[in-house]
């Protein structure tokens, strides 16, 4: 997301605002002693405030590497693209449970923030933002001069809306998870802590958080946190009905199931994007439809390609392959809540079974990396590498004889077949669980309907989209009592735990809090996961400049078809 | 034939209000679900509380269908709960996108078969009849799904003839119709043709026609003006019947090729557990499938004379 525009002004911002957080000159040392790793770099100084310019730029004179910004793409520009991707119905953004809903969106509202496909989160709506050394104060500031596509102006009264509305639970929306260190419980309902959002003035918003906490640029970049215009709720709450918005595209037709067209909108803040119009067409559940379309011309893109179709790609002559390594997964949770998994011994029994490396080779061809039952990746900035954990079927006979299933158990576990690895993964794991007495009953459903019980069938195979921070993962889906604690995991020395990790400013230091919180997580068996998992798309040789994002998030402003 | 069209028309309705009273209880006696499916899982017991109150769903069973059934009768069905608009935006454009397949699938199927099924049932034995017949019954004994790869790897992935997806997404066009039309009559043509055959085989030995032949008339004229009346009366229900099956055989070649019809709405309202659409599809699927039960019997008294209800 750079235009030459943005660049500029990061590099007039980077002059005029010369108060850094007083970790970062630490921060800096520490690269040249190399106890952080360059990408860690970049990713703390940009998170406290210094510019994507001013951080690549530090890294390249510390270290002698070369300054690499994201160069503005060559060459092509323009052209209509035509993605094959899902079109779900787009009402409201903050409640969005699904990524191409957020596809559609990302080109008519915008976020404070954006991450990159290199995992740095820079500054979008809000100009920059600075922490206070507690991490428990965020000032954001946003960019002045940004009009809606109304007419309005911008400004702080939007971003408190938003805030304020994601923090209701009337809302029902997961980002009340995200941002839990604004939100106080009560009574047992939760609500927004009093003063926690605050208006400094017009361009200016403060939070003031429970606890300290650093991934909140990141948290801003979620794709339910869009920021709709202050008006959005008295309006009727449908963004496809009504879209207005800050971006680069204006709605042009809508149509659940079908297509949605979207046309380049004059007078767009940072200027000049590449595509004149983007249609996403939705080619429903067949895989091989998409594919179809794209080998006879019909479309540039595939939204996403699976495990199981590299090879139809690879022998389509006119065809790219786009990879990304991400912390995308698939976990079998188990409602801790439930028998018999409320006994700690069984899951534990099941977690030993299972050959996570094999899991990965059987079902993704080994395209990925081993996961560890802890839900933080080895991609993720705050990764501990805990002791590899090894298939132990005596122990897992052992564990489960403990719980008092001496002659094995019968389980059955839930899992959808919108990704046909999750069905392969749970199969393979399986057979696995056979061999420690454990016989498990797969039952498959299609993806709509598993998603209505996800969060409460006592044994699923959940897929979990790739976050940029391990933490904010954790937040979401382990805290205790928070909307998308599938497995209804409460342990509060974890909450403690990733609490202390989260407000932890030091690399080293908070990677060496991490390794309590991935151990509870992994001791206490919530989940069984075998794997992270690399995504692919597929476009044209028409296609340019298109850049696969780990979430696939669209970021298409230099793409250009011709 | 008034008594014979009333009846029939009355037993149109029964049917169709028995099979709305099942559907009715078997998707919304659970009204919690409904509210469920409604708001989303993330709603709240209150809310979901106060949406049953306001939508009338704390009456009793019978008069919460009396009046569904009113509404429907109107073609009022409610909310789709995917789509977030009335059922009838999206069930009215799909179901036409679908008679539009259909119309084709019959204008090419119904010659080829009637004519093909002619000429085998003509000389029976012969070479021609048994190369129609093994075709017909290689064809028609190919699933439309597995049809529906193969002619794609042809057509689409090899030759290049034809687009790989028929979601018309820039407007109606004869080269995106092309493939499912091929395969729903690739999978279909063989059965009308084989039942041709047969009633046309069987007209071919019945006395009137040696008759015919032996006094000496042209064999032509024997065909056309004496057997192809009485051997059309058979394929003629097998062909009403056919407009059934099209309504649910396209749901596999609709999904395939992304057409945008009423098979692949059905099949995703029921996925989605969209109730109200699933409840309208369900009411349109059985009113086509008596609607062309009375035709096919009206149609055959005119037919063959010798059929004659009251």
């Amino acid at each position: 997301m750079s235009s030459k525009k943005t660049r500029f002004h990061f590099v007039r911002r980077a002059r005029a605002h010369d108060h850094p957080h007083p970790y970062v000159p630490e921060l800096a040392e520490e690269l040249r002693k190399g106890n952080v790793t360059r990408r860690e770099f970049l990713r703390t100084a940009t998170l406290l405030g210094v510019s994507a310019t001013t951080a690549y730029a530090l890294a390249g004179r510390i270290i002698g590497q070369p300054l690499i910004p994201q160069a503005r793409a060559a060459g092509m520009r323009g052209g209509t693209l035509k993605c094959s991707m899902r079109v779900q119905e787009m009402t409201d953004p903050s409640t969005f449970d699904w990524i191409p809903k957020s596809n559609v969106s990302r080109q008519i509202v915008e976020y404070l923030t954006i991450t990159g496909p290199d995992n740095i989160t820079r500054p979008y709506l809000a100009e920059r933002w600075e922490a206070s050394e507690d991490l428990k104060t965020w000032t954001f500031h946003l960019r002045k001069g940004i009009k809606w596509s109304n007419g309005d102006e911008f400004g702080a009264d939007d971003v408190v809306f938003n805030l304020e509305r994601w923090l209701d639970p009337s809302t029902g929306s997961s980002n009340i998870g995200l941002f839990s260190s604004m939100v106080t419980e009560s009574d047992g309902k939760k609500s927004m802590t009093p003063g926690a959002v605050e208006k400094i003035d017009a361009h200016t918003v403060r939070l003031n958080l429970n606890r300290a906490e650093l991934a909140i640029p990141e948290n801003f970049y979620n794709y339910p946190t869009a920021i709709v215009h202050r008006s959005f709720a008295e309006t009727g709450a449908n963004l496809s009905k009504n879209p207005i918005g800050t971006g680069p595209y204006e709605l042009v037709s809508f149509g659940v199931g079908e297509k949605a067209v979207l046309r380049k909108r004059q007078g767009y803040w940072r200027g000049d994007v590449s595509l004149d119009e983007i249609q996403y067409i939705d080619h429903g559940d067949e895989r091989a439809a998409a594919v179809g379309a794209l080998a006879s011309g019909q479309v540039d893109l595939i939204y996403e390609i699976y495990v199981d179709q590299l090879d139809v790609i690879a022998a389509l002559p006119n065809a790219q392959l786009f990879e990304a390594v991400t912390a995308q997964t698939g976990v079998a949770r188990m409602r801790v809540t439930e028998k018999p998994f409320d006994n700690k011994l069984v899951r534990q029994a099941l977690q030993a079974a299972v050959d996570h490396q094999r899991v990965l080779e059987l079902a993704y061809r080994g395209k990925g990396a081993v996961a560890e039952d802890h839900h933080v990746a080895p991609i993720h900035p705050e990764y501990f590498a805990l002791p590899r954990m090894k298939q132990d079927i005596d122990k897992a006979k052992a564990l489960l004889a403990e719980a008092g299933h001496p002659n094995g158990i019968q389980l059955s576990i839930d899992t959808n077949n919108d990704a046909r690895w999750e069905v392969d993964a749970v199969q393979a794991m399986v057979e696995m669980w056979k061999a420690a007495g454990i016989d498990v009953k797969i039952n498959v459903m299609p993806g709509s309907q598993y998603w209505e019980v996800w969060d409460k069938t006592p044994f699923g195979m959940t897929g979990w989209t790739h976050r940029p921070l391990g933490t904010m993962v954790l937040n979401l889906g382990y805290r205790s009592g928070v909307p998308w604690n599938e497995s209804n995991y409460s342990n509060p020395e974890f909450d403690a735990a990733l609490d202390d990790a989260g407000a932890t400013l030091e690399v080293a230091e908070r990677k060496k809090k991490m390794e309590k919180v991935e151990k509870i997580l992994q001791d206490d068996a919530v989940i069984v996961q075998p794997l992270w998992r690399s995504v692919f798309a597929a476009g044209s040789n028409r296609l340019h400049n298109f850049k696969m994002h780990p979430t696939i998030y669209h970021q298409l402003d230099d793409v250009a078809v011709g | 034939m008034l008594v014979f069209l009333t009846k029939r028309l009355a037993f149109m309705v029964i049917t169709m209000i028995v099979v709305s009273a099942l559907l009715f209880v078997l998707l919304e006696i659970d009204v919690d679900g409904v509210a469920t499916k409604v708001l989303g899982p993330y709603s709240s017991a209150e809310q979901r509380e106060l949406w049953l109150e306001r939508n009338g769903y704390r009456d009793p069973l019978g008069e919460r269908y009396l009046r569904w059934l009113a509404n429907a009768a109107r073609g009022d069905f409610g909310d789709s709960i995917r789509f977030k608009t009335p059922v009838g935006e999206v069930l009215w454009p799909r179901l036409w996108n679908t008679a539009i397949l259909g119309f084709w699938v019959f204008a090419v199927m119904i010659p080829l078969s009637l004519v093909l099924g002619v000429l085998a049932g003509m000389r029976e034995g012969s070479l021609l009849d048994r190369s129609i017949s093994i075709t017909g019954i290689v064809t028609t004994s190919v699933p439309e799904f597995a049809s529906a790869v193969f002619l794609s790897a042809i057509f689409v992935f090899w030759l290049k003839l034809f687009p790989g997806t028929s979601s018309m997404s820039d407007g109606f066009s004869f080269r995106e119709l092309a493939l499912p039309v091929m395969v729903l009559v690739l999978y279909d043509f063989g059965y009308v043709a084989r039942m041709t055959r047969a009633s046309m085989a069987e007209v071919m030995t019945t006395p009137y026609i040696r008759t015919a032949i032996l006094k000496g008339l042209p064999y032509r004229t024997v065909i056309l003006k004496h057997a192809l009346r009485n051997a059309l009366i058979a394929p003629f229900t097998v062909i009403m019947l056919q407009v059934n099956w099209l309504l649910s055989g396209v749901i596999v070649v609709e999904f395939f090729f992304a057409y945008k019809g009423f098979g692949a709405l059905l099949l995703e309202a029921s996925l989605n557990q969209d109730i109200f659409l699933i409840e309208a599809c369900a009411m349109v699927a059985v009113f086509v499938a008596v609607a062309t039960q009375t035709i096919a019997d009206v149609g055959y008294t005119y037919l063959n004379p010798r059929i004659r209800f009251t």
